[in-house]
C-alpha cells in the first residue's frame, strides 16, 4: 500500500489547517454560504437534508486495518454508529457537526486519508477496479498510476474550478471491474508488442440525466505521457466545457457537441507542447510508487483445497457464500473474498462501527492487512487462504457480514435518495430493501442468477440506474413518488445504457413489477447459463413489455 | 466598498490600472490588436474568459498588463489562460486578476502566473492587506510560479520561500 512521506504528511495537515481557517471565516461571516461551498464541498463538505454529510476519500478503494478502525472510531465518535459507503470507493458520514469536521479530518490525517476533492466541480477520487494487486486477469497493477493521479490532481491550481466534477477510473483487465466506460476519463492500462506499459483512453462517459458510453480516444498513450496527456484533457475541457448551464457541463457534452474526433485533435495539439515538459513521468518516479504496491507474501496454503472440499460439503451455507462471494486470486491457494454489505432487507453500503473493527480485525488476520471498498458498495478482502475460509466465514457471520449474495439479484446498488439526499425525487433504501426481502431466499436468488438491479433516487443518477440490468429511477409526477425501470443497462467492458421499459410504477407496485420482469427472464431463459443481461440483449425489451403492462403496453 | 489592487509585495496604492469609480483601464482584445498596430500608448488589455489569449502573440511586447477576468469565483477560464500566456506564450509582463477575486481563489491565482489582484471583497482585501494568505505552500504538480523542485517525485515542488 501507498504510505505517505513527510511531504504528503505536511501537505494534509496544511490542508487541514486550511479548512479550519476557511470554517471560522463562514462561522464569523467573512465568506458567504455561497462562496464557501466550492471551499467545502473541495473537503467533501456537503449540505443534505437534515445535516451536513461529509465525504472521505478511499483512494482506489484500498484500506489498511488501522485505517478502517478510524473509519469506525469517526461513525462512533462524531456520527451515529455507521458509515456508509458509496458508489465511488468513498464512506460518508451522514450526521458530522460543521464545527467537529476539522476534528474529523485531522483524525484522517492521522492514519493518511483525507477528504479532498470528494465533491465539487473538481478532480473527484481517483477509483480503480477493487481486485487490482490480487487479480489473476490484469496486465499490471493499476494502483500506482491511480497514486500518481490523485497527488498530481490535489489542489491543482489551473483545474480546481471546473465547469463541473470530473472522475477518473482505471482498470487494468480486460474484464472491466472498475466501470470505465461512465467515467470522464477511462484508463484502461495494457501492455503493447514490446511489453512496454500504456493507457487506452476513453473520455466523455458519464451517467446522470444524459448517460453516455465514453469514446476511446487514444489506443496506446506510453506510461511516460500519463500526467501531460490527462493535463490536456484537463486544458481543453476547462476552456471549452460549457458554462452555462449545469446539465450540459460535464465533459461528456463538450466530446458530443464537439465531435470525437475533433475534440481528440485539439488534445492532441495541446498535448504536443506539454509532451516532453515538465510532467514527463521518469521511469524511476513510476518505479518508486510501484514498490509501495508490491503483492504481499503469500506463503504456500495448498492445504486449503481438500479442507475446502471438505468443508463446503458439509455445510450447503458456507458453499453458497463461496460459490457466490470468493473469486480466484492469482495464487491459486488464496482467494479474493467479498463481503456483502447488502444483508437481506438491509441498507445497502451501510456499515457500523462495530462491524468496521470487525473486517480491520478480520484483514489483518487473514488478508494480508488489506481491505478494498467495491463501487458495488460492498468490501473486499483481496488475499485470503482458501485454508482460511471457513475460519473467517464464521466470522463474518458472528457480525451480519456473510450473505452469500455478491452479483445476486439482492446485491442491489441504491443511492441515499429521500432518506437523506436534499436533491432527491423518490426514496432509494426502501425500494431497496423490499426488493431485497422479496427475492431473499437464497436457493431463489441462485436459481435467477447474475442480476444487478441498481436504484437512483432522481436523475442525478448516483445510484448507477443507467448501467444496471434493471434500473429503478426515482421520478417525481404531481407530487407523488414514481419508479422507471429502465433494462439493460451494463457497466462492463461491453457497457450499455439501459432502455425504459415503459410507464412507471407507483412505490407499492415496484417490487411486483421486478418479480414479473424476473420471471420472464426465467421462463424464457435459453437455460442456466444464460444470464439475464445476455438473455435481454438477446430478445429486446418485447416479452419485459407485454408482461408488465399487456397489450397497454407503449412508453410512459 | 473599496477596491484594492494587491500583488506578493502587498497593497498597491496609485496604481495606474485600478478601477477607479468603475471606469476600467483595459481594453478589450480586438482594441488592443487594433492599438498595437496604430501607435504609441500603453495598452492594458482585458481578455475575457471565451477569449483565446494566443491572439495576442504577436502583440506580447507591446502590451503593458494583461487582465483576466474572473465574472464569476467558479468559473475557472482564466487560470487556464494564465498558465497559457506564462508557459505556452512566454509572456513575462504583469498579469492581473479581475473581477470576482475571492481569498481562496488568490493562492491558486498566484501559482499559476498572476502576479497581481484587484478585488471588492472586503474580507479578501482584507486577509490580503495582513498579508496572511490561505494556501497551502506544498504542490502536487508544477505551475508557473516558480517553485523549489523535491527530492522526492519529479512532479512534486515547494513554494520558493
Ligand atoms: S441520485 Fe439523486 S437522490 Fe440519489 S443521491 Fe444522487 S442526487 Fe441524491
Amino acid at each position: 500500500m501507498y504510505r505517505y512521506d513527510e511531504f504528503d504528511r505536511d501537505f494534509v495537515s496544511a490542508r487541514v489547517a486550511q479548512f479550519r481557517d476557511q470554517v471560522e471565516r463562514r462561522l464569523s461571516g467573512d465568506i458567504s454560504e455561497d462562496a464557501f461551498k466550492p471551499l467545502r464541498l473541495m473537503n467533501g463538505v456537503y449540505l443534505q437534508l437534515h445535516a451536513y454529510m461529509l465525504r472521505v476519500a478511499i483512494p482506489y478503494g484500498t484500506l489498511s486495518s488501522k485505517q478502517m478502525r478510524m473509519l469506525a472510531h469517526i461513525a462512533r465518535k462524531y456520527d451515529r454508529g455507521y458509515g456508509h459507503f458509496t458508489t465511488r470507493q468513498n464512506i460518508q458520514y451522514n450526521w458530522p457537526k460543521l464545527g467537529d469536521i476539522p476534528d474529523i479530518l485531522e483524525d484522517l490525517a492521522g492514519v493518511e486519508m483525507h477528504a479532498i476533492q470528494t465533491s465539487g466541480n473538481c478532480i473527484r477520487n481517483v477509483t480503480a477496479d477493487h481486485f487490482a494487486g490480487a487479480a489473476a486477469d490484469e496486465v499490471a497493477d493499476p494502483r500506482p498510476y491511480a497514486e500518481i493521479l490523485r497527488q498530481w490532481s490535489s489542489l491543482h491550481p489551473e483545474f480546481s474550478f471546473l465547469p463541473r466534477k470530473f472522475k477518473i477510473a482505471v482498470t487494468a483487465a480486460e474484464n472491466d471491474r472498475a466501470a470505465i466506460q461512465v467515467h470522464d476519463i477511462g484508463l484502461q492500462l495494457k501492455k503493447n508488442d514490446e511489453g512496454q506499459i500504456g493507457f487506452a483512453v476513453w473520455i466523455g462517459g458519464g451517467q446522470g440525466r444524459t448517460p453516455m458510453i465514453a469514446k476511446k480516444i487514444k489506443d496506446f498513450l506510453p506510461e511516460a505521457d500519463l500526467l501531460s496527456y490527462v493535463t490536456a484533457i484537463m486544458r481543453v475541457y476547462n476552456l471549452h466545457g460549457r458554462r452555462d448551464n449545469k446539465y450540459k457541463a460535464r465533459i461528456k457534452i463538450l466530446v458530443h457537441e464537439t465531435g470525437t474526433e475533433e475534440l481528440a485533435a485539439q488534445i492532441e495539439a495541446e498535448w504536443a507542447h506539454l509532451r516532453d515538459g515538465e510532467l514527463r513521468l521518469p521511469d524511476a518516479d513510476v518505479a518508486r510508487i510501484t514498490d509501495y504496491f508490491a503483492a504481499p507474501d503469500l506463503p504456500a496454503r495448498a492445504e486449503g483445497w481438500a479442507e475446502l472440499a471438505a468443508w463446503k460439503k458439509a455445510d450447503s451455507g458456507f458453499a453458497s457464500w463461496v460459490t457466490q462471494n470468493v473469486r480466484p486470486h492469482r495464487h491459486p491457494d488464496y482467494g479474493m473474498v467479498t463481503i456483502s454489505l447488502k444483508p437481506i432487507g438491509g441498507i445497502p453500503g451501510d456499515a457500523s462501527d462495530a462491524q468496521m473493527d470487525a473486517v480491520a480485525d478480520l484483514a489483518e488476520q487473514y488478508s494480508a492487512d488489506e481491505i478494498r471498498v467495491t463501487h458495488e458498495q460492498n468490501l473486499v478482502l483481496p488475499h485470503v487462504a482458501l485454508a482460511d475460509l471457513e475460519p473467517l466465514y464464521r466470522a463474518l457471520q458472528a457480525e451480519g457480514l456473510a450473505t452469500a449474495n455478491s452479483g445476486l439479484v439482492t446485491d442491489i446498488i441504491a443511492c441515499p435518495g429521500l432518506d437523506y439526499c436534499a436533491l432527491a425525487n423518490a426514496r432509494s433504501i426502501p425500494v431497496a430493501q423490499e426488493i431485497s426481502e422479496r427475492f431473499g431466499d437464497q436457493a431463489r436468488q441462485e436459481e435467477i442468477g447474475d442480476l444487478k438491479i441498481k436504484i437512483s433516487g432522481c436523475i442525478n443518477a448516483c445510484g448507477h440506474h443507467h448501467v444496471g440490468h434493471i434500473g429503478i429511477l426515482g421520478v417525481e409526477k404531481k407530487g407523488a413518488e414514481l419508479y422507471q425501470i429502465t433494462l439493460g443497462g451494463s457497466a462492463d467492458e461491453n457497457t450499455s445504457i439501459g432502455e425504459i421499459v415503459g410507464r412507471g410504477f407507483e412505490p407499492e407496485k415496484v417490487t411486483d413489477a421486478i418479480e414479473t420482469i424476473v420471471s420472464t427472464y426465467l421462463s424464457g431463459r435459453s437455460g442456466t447459463d444464460e444470464a439475464f443481461i445476455d438473455y435481454y440483449r438477446r430478445v429486446g425489451a418485447a416479452p419485459f413489455k407485454e408482461a408488465l403492462y399487456g397489450d397497454k403496453a407503449e412508453a410512459a | 466598498m473599496s477596491t484594492i489592487v494587491w500583488n506578493r509585495e502587498g497593497v498597491v496604492e496609485d496604481d495606474r490600472w485600478a478601477t477607479v469609480e468603475g471606469e476600467s483601464a483595459f481594453v478589450s482584445m480586438d482594441e488592443a490588436l487594433e492599438l498595437a498596430a496604430t501607435g504609441g500608448r500603453e495598452i492594458g488589455v482585458l481578455v475575457e474568459p471565451a477569449d483565446d489569449p494566443a491572439r495576442l502573440k504577436p502583440i506580447l511586447d507591446r502590451l503593458a498588463i494583461i487582465a483576466l477576468d474572473f465574472p464569476a469565483f467558479n468559473d475557472g477560464r482564466a487560470f487556464s489562460h494564465a498558465a497559457l500566456l506564462r508557459d505556452r506564450l512566454g509572456y513575462g509582463g504583469e498579469i492581473r486578476g479581475v473581477g470576482d477575486v475571492l481569498l481562496d481563489q488568490v493562492p491558486f491565482m498566484l501559482r499559476v502566473g498572476i502576479d497581481s489582484v484587484e478585488t471588492a471583497h472586503e474580507p479578501t482585501a482584507r486577509r490580503l492587506t495582513e498579508m496572511r494568505l490561505p494556501g497551502v505552500d506544498l504542490h502536487y504538480q508544477p505551475a508557473a510560479l516558480k517553485a523549489e523542485p523535491t527530492n522526492t517525485y519529479s512532479w512534486r515542488r515547494r513554494a520558493a520561500v
